[in-house]
């Protein structure tokens, strides 16, 4: 849940963070520009499950950056 | 690897899949196979450098546990991701200045897919002393194509994983001019120049620009260079050899002293990274005066535009295939 919230918080630009995974990176600031053009909950919503599904796909080469995130 | 035809037909015969570079010349000799490629005379190989019309660079593929060859047009190219394995990787070539480069170069960044799929490659080029074609080659058919785009999809044992990453040389000043654009384009004639609009070519011109240098935007962190490709002061148009985006900052690089030995520098933090495939452009190449240097660990074609995930340029692209 706290990580849904960190996610939500890196979307609309609120937090940064700079992964060393080069697509991590460019989904972030992906997402920043789709939901800055759309600030709505619904986009909202697709840019986090977006997150979700990419993190879920990397996770296992991804721990370092959300335990990082977490932190944030 | 460095090859002689006679050597990259060998390993065709063999069956092994392979990615491979090289001029139209020895492509069209090849046999039939599991090999996609692409034109290029220029290579960055373990001595540095070089020009050569005698060689193949070969990338054996040998980590795929499976593999499919597809070859796409600017309407079915958005189709790449779904046709992905889930967990692959896919080489991507396309000619240079083809209708599927545009497209995908300004498409690509909006896909939802495109991030959970790796896509690695270059855009094919020709020799810059001739009037050739760029061309790619799907090796199961033979067939040479130079206005469709030709992807070899591999898929990874579950144990593996593919990682992307790039080296770009060039820096930037948050400080510096801010560029902004009012739409994604390849040509622009108005932009915002720190919130100003002005014609950019003019802006280029008066300012004394050094159009070697990109345009570069922060992609979180990640710095996404696009290449001034011609400035026209007659029709006022300044054309790139990537979209710029609307709703990004761009700002013009900082100036590079000696290519060659930034790369030398970036590369001392990149020495273990084993890369079982990696492309340079062609800008780099000539601006950095980089024949006869070597990048190692990355070694291969030299290209008119570098794929990873979206179209970059002047960067060097690669990728890892690496334990889960």
């Amino acid at each position: 849940m706290s990580l849904d919230l960190k996610f939500e918080q890196l979307i609309k630009g609120e937090l940064k963070y700079k992964s060393v995974n080069l697509a991590l990176n460019l989904l972030i600031s992906r997402l920043q520009r789709k939901y800055a053009a759309n600030k709505t909950p619904a986009e909202l919503t697709i840019c986090l499950q977006e997150m979700k599904a990419f993190v879920e796909k990397y996770s296992s080469i991804m721990t370092k950056d959300i335990e990082e995130i977490k932190k944030l | 690897m460095f090859v002689t035809l006679e050597r990259a037909a060998e390993l065709i015969r063999e069956g092994k899949i392979l990615h491979i570079a090289a001029d139209e010349s020895l492509l069209e000799q090849l046999p039939k196979g599991k090999w996609i490629g692409g034109t290029t005379p220029y290579f960055i190989t373990d001595e540095g450098g070089v020009t050569s019309k005698d060689k193949l660079f070969v990338n054996e593929i040998s980590c795929a546990s499976d593999y499919k060859i597809a070859v796409y047009d600017k309407n079915n190219v958005s189709d790449i991701t779904k046709d992905a394995y889930p967990n692959g990787l896919t080489f991507l070539i396309m000619p240079f200045g083809s209708d599927v480069a545009v497209f995908y170069s300004k498409e690509a960044p909006y896909s939802d897919e495109l991030l959970l799929n790796p896509v690695i490659g270059w855009i094919s080029g020709f020799d810059l002393s001739t009037d050739s074609k760029a061309k790619v080659f799907d090796g199961i058919t033979g067939i040479s194509y130079c206005d469709k785009a030709v992807a070899l999809h591999v898929c990874l044992p579950d144990d593996k994983i593919a990682s992307l990453g790039i080296v770009n040389i060039f820096d930037i000043d948050n400080n510096d001019t801010v560029i902004e654009f009012y739409e994604d384009s390849l040509s622009v004639k108005k932009c915002l120049v720190n919130g100003k609009e002005v014609v950019l070519s003019d802006y280029i011109l008066e300012n004394k620009i050094d159009t070697q240098l990109p345009l570069v935007a922060d992609y979180n962190g990640v710095l996404i260079n696009v290449s001034i490709k011609s400035v026209s002061e007659e029709n006022s148009t300044v054309d790139f050899y990537a979209p710029v985006f609307a709703g990004n900052k761009y700002h013009f690089a900082r100036p590079v002293s000696n290519y060659a030995a930034s790369f030398a520098e970036y590369l001392q933090g990149l020495k273990d990274v084993k890369p079982i495939f990696s492309c340079n452009c062609i800008l780099n190449y000539l601006y950095g005066e980089l024949e006869g240097k070597s990048t190692l660990p990355f070694t291969g074609p030299v290209t008119f535009g570098e794929i990873a995930y979206q179209l970059l340029n002047q960067t060097l692209v690669y990728a890892e295939v690496i334990d889960k």
